[in-house]
């Protein structure tokens, strides 16, 4: 059963049986938000299925599309967070890329300005290394880019889509080694996005990460997980009963390959280690679960089925 | 409102340069400065660094009295002052508490203040000068050109005065001769520096 990322939107009237039609289809929830009057579910549903969900959904002036960044957290990293790069470029970016699904977490580097100056801490670097997918958001003159990004990229070990003012071209030509996405044309400036050609240079950074991931996604699936995030989420939910009075937007966020949980890791660690998957099977014999650099956050990293010969 | 007479941004990147004309004209149109200024040239390297943007503002309003904004009385040695544009008010208030001392200068409501001077002292309130537009403008003046600068350029060196400014930045030590290069651009616009 292979599952697909959507997004559904309908009244809140009778949307529970929505909830629960995706999760007795064999999909997950990943968010669940709830706007005035209108509900917005972001899930993993079955392929085959996303017809009958579509129908039942009708009456209740429910619609399903196609999301391809839901279950991914992404980083957008701005080399500061002044008023040169807030709140247009960063927050346009990140707030346009959440409108797909993804959950975004924005990254300004204290010392991240400047070309001869620009730096990269230990802390931000493992930060954005707990990341799906980094974007970097850099400025508008290329010698300055070209100076400065290796600075930026080192150590960071996760898919790079680099965003700069120079044409999508001048950028490819200028980074050595070649990072996974480029999209020109898009640096600093200091107005809202709004018109229709800006608009369009968002959707081009929404494709170049959706093309990224999915070559991500493919090169996962040569080597699948031990079990999905999106499962491992409803098993964390239903087991650990802290998790429900946390008032985060996302008390679990799902990323490709593991779960940041958001509850003190001395305390719960062992907790989340010790709770079982099937029979005779914990998280701790399918998950690395580590500290995360983000506040007192716990990360989950499900191992592949080649360490753990294990596939649930 | 007048047109801003001289407006170019040079820079050895062309696609740079598009940027930053854009920023600049947003960035001066959001803080309302284009009616300020005359003349602007910035000249941005990114290879040396260097961010020089020199320029000509226009004549400036005056320095605004006390008689500008309020009506004066003077009865039985005290004097009463009617305010009718609030906005100039708190500079007024510090300048009498400084001279009078708080005790002596009463408010009894939000536009009028009352004023008790000693005997015998001399008391001119109406010519009293309060704000300094142009003390307020170049500060405006040298924010927006730092938020149009690329950032991290934190050596700098600023200057204002006969309506004329100029600010230079760099992450670098800026060169000795950085005076001439401002007299170069100040020369592009047909100014003398």
């Amino acid at each position: 059963m292979t599952h697909v990322p959507v997004t559904y939107k309908g009244g809140i009237y009778r949307h529970d049986e929505i909830i629960d039609l995706i999760e007795d289809l064999g999909g997950y929830i990943i968010q669940k938000h709830v706007i005035a009057q209108e509900i917005v579910l972001q899930a993993l549903v079955p392929r085959e299925d996303i017809e009958l969900i579509r129908r039942i959904g009708k009456p209740l002036t429910g619609d399903i599309t196609p999301s391809p960044l839901v279950g991914t957290e992404i980083a957008v990293v701005s080399p500061s967070l002044e008023i040169h790069h807030l709140p247009h470029a960063s927050c346009d970016v990140a707030e346009y890329i959440r409108r797909f699904g993804a959950k975004t977490n924005m990254v300004g580097l204290a010392r991240g300005f400047g070309k001869r100056i620009a730096q990269l801490n230990d802390e931000e670097r493992d930060v954005i290394n707990e990341h799906d997918l980094a974007v970097y958001l850099l400025g508008d003159f290329e010698a300055c880019i070209e100076r400065k990004f290796p600075v930026l990229r080192r150590g960071i070990d996760v898919p790079i889509v680099l965003c700069g003012g120079p044409p999508t071209e001048a950028l490819r030509e200028i980074i050595d080694p070649p990072v996974d996405g480029y999209v020109g044309g898009i640096g600093r400036f200091m107005h809202r996005t709004k018109e229709s050609e800006e608009i369009e240079k968002l959707e081009e950074v929404v494709r170049e990460i959706t093309r990224v991931m999915d070559r991500h996604r493919e090169e996962l699936a040569r080597d699948p997980l031990s079990i999905s995030p999106a499962r491992l989420m409803d098993i964390i939910a239903e087991n650990v009963e802290e998790i429900h009075d946390v008032l985060s937007p996302t008390p679990i966020t799902v990323q490709m390959r593991g779960l940041r949980v958001k509850l003190p890791y001395d305390t719960f660690a062992p907790v989340i280690r010790k709770t079982a998957v099937d029979e005779g099977v914990t998280i701790g014999d399918l998950a690395a679960v580590s500290p995360s650099r983000m506040r007192d956050y716990i990360l989950v990293r499900i191992k592949p089925f080649s360490e753990t010969n294990l596939v649930l | 409102m007048e047109p801003v007479e001289y407006f170019e941004v040079e820079c050895p990147e062309p696609v740079g340069r598009e940027y930053y004309r854009k920023i600049a004209d947003v960035v001066l149109l959001d803080h309302n400065l284009l009616r300020v200024i005359h003349k602007l040239h910035i000249f941005i390297d990114p290879n040396v660094p260097i961010f020089v943007a020199t320029g000509v503002t226009k004549k400036l309003p005056g320095v605004v009295r006390v008689r500008d904004f309020a009506d004066v009385s003077e009865r039985e040695g005290r004097v009463t002052i009617s305010i009718g544009d609030e906005a100039y008010l708190s500079f007024l208030l510090r300048i009498l508490w400084d001279r009078f001392g708080k005790e002596r200068v009463n408010q009894p409501d939000r536009f009028t203040v009352v004023l008790a001077p000693g005997e015998g002292e001399e008391v001119d309130i109406a010519d009293l000068p309060v704000f300094d537009p142009s003390e307020s403008i170049f500060k405006d003046l040298i924010y927006a050109l730092q938020v149009i600068q690329p950032e991290g350029f934190k050596v700098r060196r600023q200057f204002y005065g006969k309506n004329r400014f100029y600010l230079v930045a760099s992450e670098d030590t800026l060169p000795e001769n950085i005076e001439d290069l401002v007299r170069q651009k100040f020369s592009l616009m047909g100014v003398e520096a």
